[in-house]
């Protein structure tokens, strides 16, 4: 089984390619601009590293969002158009899932994506990785709220949230992620999209 | 001579649209998805919209374009993208697809500007003569341009301010036209004369233009005359601007061909539908012994066709990009 794993709804690009159980190539990078001059042929890279064409795959991974919209769209229309060129099972994940896999903490876990204005997209797993609270686009204060009468719980991130509770930084295990999902159904690409959780501005002003 | 398949992509705006053209000249398909009815919900485009609905479309509006040439990718020559300029958001969409194409099939990018992709819309009609004066009037764009050759361009002067097309769409919504307004602002014009006294726009030595004040113009004198509780005619005002308008960049056209000794003129871009100016543009051109094209109504606006043609073009000079190449909000005609 050869895996596509791609992940660019923070200000990093999160990817790598498994083949049978081991990861035979990743990125990790940090983008203030230009990852979407910088995503393709970072991408290519790791085919390369793999010493596999995109032709040898079987299945894309990709993260939905929530997170930068735009960040999102950037790694969504590259999985998608792969997928289909290719005609192989693509599945779109939610971020905030990848990041409560990736963390082994036996506890509640909080991933968290900084949406300004003291608002989060936020989740809250068990340390099975089942979801209590779903994803949302949330004041951070009710996020904490909902979590007060849980046992312990962590937060993860990468970004600067003023929290008290216990920070996590997130680094993606994109084995782990990928192994959760390699054998997910997939679905059709022309229907992968970002799961944005929020309204654009001109959609809530018109009261659409 | 073997012939030459380009399949071009564009998604600066609010148009999803792919096409195939063979030798830049023939159109084989096109496939499009607008979003006008979309943003008409807001009075114009809106760019994360825009955006929200590109990610949407990609994909099927390039497998419907290829099914209507019953073509395969691997059947193209080469993968023509509109990189800029336009909405960020919106390029980026169309840019990431025709990179990702481009690998998969291993075929050649070509990175095209969407204001050559306008120009060359006229090949679709004719092959370009050279040299030429290209007139782009647009939503975003009011240029004139002069070539000599395939992609020469030499910008000879724009607008200062607002593009025609804006102008267009403010004045008609200062009359009470829904949007996109221009067309409406066109067809209401017809039932009017030109009887409202307007500036006519930088009326100077330059090669540049000016609407903002004509735009202004066309505000105060509503409002002024709402004030006086006088009755507007909508018609003679839409006649009135569109006069105006339409003098201006007639006449800076002229001047340009004139002074460079010109004998072709193209015209491109949406406004390039307006009855006015296309009658005006005829007038001109009959009078002064100008060979003058223009390109029908589907080539003016945001197409794939227009990028697949003058991706051919710029794939006969070996114009590649390699899997870097950005997208970009503003830049410069090459």
């Amino acid at each position: 089984m050869r895996v596509l794993y791609i992940d660019t709804s923070s200000d990093y690009l999160y990817s790598g390619i498994v083949i049978n159980d081991k990861l035979v190539s990743e990125i990790k990078k940090k983008y203030e601009k230009d990852l979407s001059k910088e995503a393709l042929p970072k991408v290519i890279e790791l085919f390369d590293k793999a010493g596999i064409t995109p032709q040898e795959l079987d299945k894309i991974i990709v993260v939905n969002g929530p997170g930068s919209f735009t960040g999102i769209r950037i790694g969504i229309t590259i999985a998608k158009t792969m997928a289909w060129a290719l005609n192989i099972n693509i599945t779109p994940i939610s971020g905030l899932t990848a990041m409560a896999i990736s963390c082994n903490n036996d506890t509640y876990k909080m991933p968290l994506i900084d949406a300004r204005r003291d608002y989060v997209y936020g989740a809250i797993y068990d340390k099975d990785n089942n979801k209590i609270i779903e994803d949302s686009h949330i004041y951070l204060q009710d996020l904490l709220d909902k979590s007060k009468n849980l046992s312990e719980v962590v937060a993860i991130t990468n970004n600067n949230i003023n929290i008290n509770l216990k920070v996590l930084r997130y680094d993606p295990d994109i084995l782990k992620i990928v192994k959760h999902y390699e054998n997910s159904e997939g679905i059709n690409p022309h229907l992968v999209n970002p799961i944005y959780l929020k309204k654009t501005e001109a959609e809530e002003k018109a009261g659409l | 001579m073997k012939d030459v398949y380009i399949l071009g992509i564009e998604s600066s705006c609010d148009e999803t649209s792919c096409s195939i053209v063979k030798n830049g000249t023939v159109e084989i398909a096109t496939s499009t998805s607008t979003q006008i009815a979309i943003h008409e919900n807001f009075g114009g485009v809106v760019p994360e919209i825009a955006s929200r609905e590109h990610v949407k479309n990609i994909t099927i509006v390039i497998e419907d374009c290829l099914k209507k040439a019953n073509m395969k990718i691997e059947d193209v020559n080469a993968i023509a993208i509109t990189y800029g300029p336009g909405l960020i958001g919106s390029l980026l969409i169309g840019l990431e697809a025709a990179k990702t194409l481009s690998y998969i099939y291993n075929k050649p990018l070509i990175p095209i500007h969407h204001i050559a992709g306008h120009i060359y819309a006229n090949s679709l009609v004719e092959e370009l003569k050279f040299p030429l004066i290209a007139l782009v009037v647009s939503g975003g764009h009011t240029e004139l341009i002069k070539m000599t050759d395939h992609f020469k361009f030499e910008k000879l002067g724009g607008t200062l301010d607002d593009a025609i097309g804006e102008c267009y769409d403010k004045v008609a919504r200062v009359i009470g036209l829904s949007y996109p307004g221009g067309p409406k602002l066109d067809k209401l014009s017809k039932e009017g004369k030109p009887t409202y006294k307007l500036p006519i726009p930088l009326n100077d030595n330059s090669y540049n233009f000016s609407f903002s004040g004509l735009k202004s113009a066309v505000i105060n004198l509503n409002h002024n005359e709402e004030q006086k509780g006088n009755k507007i005619n909508k018609a003679d005002l839409a006649a009135s601007f569109q006069d105006a308008a339409v003098k201006s960049i007639v006449s800076k056209t002229k001047k340009a061909l004139k002074d460079y000794d010109i004998n072709n003129l193209i015209v491109a871009g949406g406004v390039a539908a307006n009855s006015i100016l296309r009658e005006a543009l005829n007038d001109m051109c009959k009078e002064n012994n100008i060979h003058l094209s223009i390109p029908p109504m589907k080539y003016c606006t945001d197409n794939g066709t227009m990028i697949a043609s003058s991706g051919y073009y710029a794939y006969k000079l070996n114009r590649k990009a390699d899997y870097y190449l950005n997208s970009m909000s503003t830049t410069p005609l090459q």
